[in-house]
């Protein structure tokens, strides 16, 4: 990754492509020890029988998948992911394409940080979950 | 109008949970179902080389531990059905296999806010996450919307 000094207010992280397979939800589910109550995460009935319109993606499994992005970036270096805030706006359904962004907003010398807005859409570009990072370029 | 609650549920801890052991294997099948292939999560040789010495679990994995038995009798209800709203997680230092975690949880803040769709009742409820040496390994701040 490039450091501190490299790096700019505008610069892009991924876009980072993404098909979340019904399996891998469900493996998600069951690796987290998700039981009773978790249908909605596992399987279409028990999701449509809540109104929604079929198995939704845990929100943690998007916040995993948008924390990805940023340590991605990171790789082995020894730059820190010490926050992450996400918003879930639309349920994540599985069996989709979603695709996730990051966006360098801000850049703090003092600290050595970056702040990053990060999001998921969908393959109508419409945003399910928002987010912001920050990252700490340890020297 | 303002909402109503008792002050006292401010920052009193409900609930420290039990420790839970973290197994490589668990870290392993997490990074698995999340399609993780840095090294510094995934192999034991490459992480040795890494920034912290061996494999240590993706931030992530933080808000994986279960939050309690009585974790969801304790958050504050507002008569009204309630959503996951989102969380906001600030990762102070990493989590290791063997570590032995415990949660300690507290009703941070309850507040209101007006949108599109009408008056909300937003309630943070914040976990601590330390290991064996009481080292804080995260805070998780939970956001649960009530709405009407």
């Amino acid at each position: 990754m490039n450091s501190f000094e490299e790096i700019n207010i505008g610069d892009t992280l991924g876009p980072l492509e993404l098909f979340v397979s019904k399996d891998q939800c469900r493996a998600y589910a069951r690796t987290m020890g998700m039981g009773e109550g978790a249908g909605r995460f596992t399987d279409d009935e028990a999701a449509r029988k809540e109104g929604l319109p079929g198995m939704i993606i845990p929100g943690n499994m998007s916040l995993g998948l948008l924390s990805k992005l940023v340590t991605d970036w990171i790789g082995s270096s020894n730059a820190w992911l010490t926050r992450m805030s996400t918003t879930y706006r639309v349920p994540v359904q599985p069996d989709h394409t979603v695709t996730i962004h990051g966006f360098i907003t801000n850049k703090n010398p003092e600290d050595r940080t970056a702040e990053i807005d990060v999001w998921m859409e969908n393959e109508e570009s419409e945003r399910l979950v928002t987010g912001t990072a920050t990252v700490e370029f340890r020297k | 109008m303002a909402v109503n609650y008792d002050p006292a549920l401010i920052n009193k801890v409900f609930e420290i949970t039990e420790p839970v052991e973290v197994k490589a294997e668990k870290i392993q099948r997490y990074c698995a179902a999340l399609g993780e292939t840095n090294p510094i999560y995934t192999d034991e040789e490459a992480a040795k080389k890494g920034p912290y010495g061996g494999i240590v679990a993706p931030p992530s994995f933080a808000v994986t531990f279960r939050n309690g038995r009585h974790f969801f009798e304790n958050v504050p209800r507002f008569g009204m059905r309630g959503f996951d709203a989102g969380k906001d997680v600030e990762f102070v230092a990493p989590i290791r296999p063997g570590d032995n975690v415990t949660l300690s949880s507290h009703v941070k803040e309850i507040y209101e806010k007006t949108g599109r769709t009408g008056m909300m009742v937003f309630v943070v409820i914040r976990s601590t996450l330390k290991n064996q040496n009481d080292e804080v390994l995260a805070h998780i701040d939970h956001r649960f919307m009530n709405r009407p």
